[in-house]
């Protein structure tokens, strides 16, 4: 057949039918995409795991190295460092700023944190 | 019973590739599937195009919609997904002929002339195949315009976003690749690599 035109080359080449792929090929694309079986953990949970796991660590390598007394005083450097910004009353002062702030905020969004879990479902089943 | 009406509306056939890529952002698993289903056929047609190699076509249709997949934040609302997703698979393609130039010691094919070559077989076979050979036959930049062309229609914006080039080239190129093909499936030309190789030169 002679393609003397531009047309006729056309015709011929949107009649020209598509490849046929593999078999399996949609499948495949489709467990590895959106069908693709979900991680038992996700970021967080292996994050937060990790960094529990962690800590155990150095305090179980603080006890072997240093015994029961290293142990503890460590711990309470640690818990008066932690409390030490809370005892300052402008800290607190700041911090319940936020809070109310956060907490007025709600009344706009309809977050609503402080209500009770029981309450939240039942409002979602409605 | 919103799951219910998006199911629904993504079982539609006119739902649109937009709604479906929004959709499958929303985390609808079946609206990613439609896509996958109105346009693997077509991806595949374009790597093999490319390729010549069905296994290396296979991977790179999978290779195209996984990282389609794992990018559909990234779509831009009003664009064509069939444009976005070709170019995903046709950058692939490229990157593994690019592979191939590099490990290969031998000079890369510029088209496709394994065994007796499409000349010989075309003759004998009918007028798609004899087409298809023809195509073959074509240097790979005329041969993936040509392809296109074929799967996008005659939308030249388009193929130019996919290969990344301006529009006038896009054009001339065709213009040229329908020249060589013409001249290809004239029967008193012979068909084969070496004369669209002398054309080419």
């Amino acid at each position: 057949m002679m393609y003397r035109d531009d047309d006729a080359l056309d015709r011929a080449l949107f009649a020209l039918p598509l490849e046929e792929p593999p078999a399996d090929l949609r499948a495949s694309i489709l467990t590895s995409t959106v069908y693709r079986p979900a991680p038992a953990f996700s970021f967080w949970e292996i994050t937060g795991l990790g960094v529990i796991a962690a800590v155990l660590v150095w305090l179980v390598a603080l006890i072997a190295m240093g015994g029961g007394t290293l142990f503890v005083q460590t711990i309470s450097a640690i818990a008066s460092s932690l409390a030490r910004p809370l005892s300052n009353v402008t800290t607190l002062a700041w911090l319940a700023a936020g809070a109310a702030t956060a907490f007025w905020l709600t009344f706009f969004t309809g977050s609503q944190p402080f209500m009770l879990a029981s309450q939240r479902v039942g409002q979602r089943a409605r | 019973m919103s799951a219910v009406l998006l199911d629904r509306k993504v079982t539609q056939p006119e739902a649109a590739d937009g709604d479906l890529v929004a959709m499958a952002v929303r985390g609808n698993p079946d609206a990613f599937a439609v896509l996958v289903e109105r346009y693997d056929r077509a991806v595949y047609h374009l790597a093999f195009r490319t390729l010549h190699d069905v296994e290396e076509a296979r991977d790179v249709t999978q290779e195209a919609f996984f990282k389609a997949f794992r990018s559909l934040r990234t779509f831009k609302p009003g664009a064509k997904f069939s444009t976005w997703i070709f170019a995903i698979a046709y950058h692939a393609c490229c990157d593994r002929l690019n592979r191939r130039k590099r490990y290969s010691s031998e000079e890369m094919p510029e088209r496709a002339d394994a065994g007796p070559g499409p000349e010989q077989q075309a003759i004998a076979l009918d007028e798609a195949k004899r087409l298809r050979a023809a195509i073959d036959a074509l240097p790979e930049k005329y041969r993936t315009v040509i392809t296109l062309y074929h799967l996008q229609g005659r939308q030249y914006e388009e193929i130019a976003q996919v290969l990344e080039l301006p529009m006038g080239t896009v054009k001339t190129h065709l213009f040229r690749a329908k020249e060589q093909l013409r001249r290809l499936l004239s029967p008193s030309t012979e068909l084969g690599v070496n004369s669209s190789k002398e054309t080419e030169q």
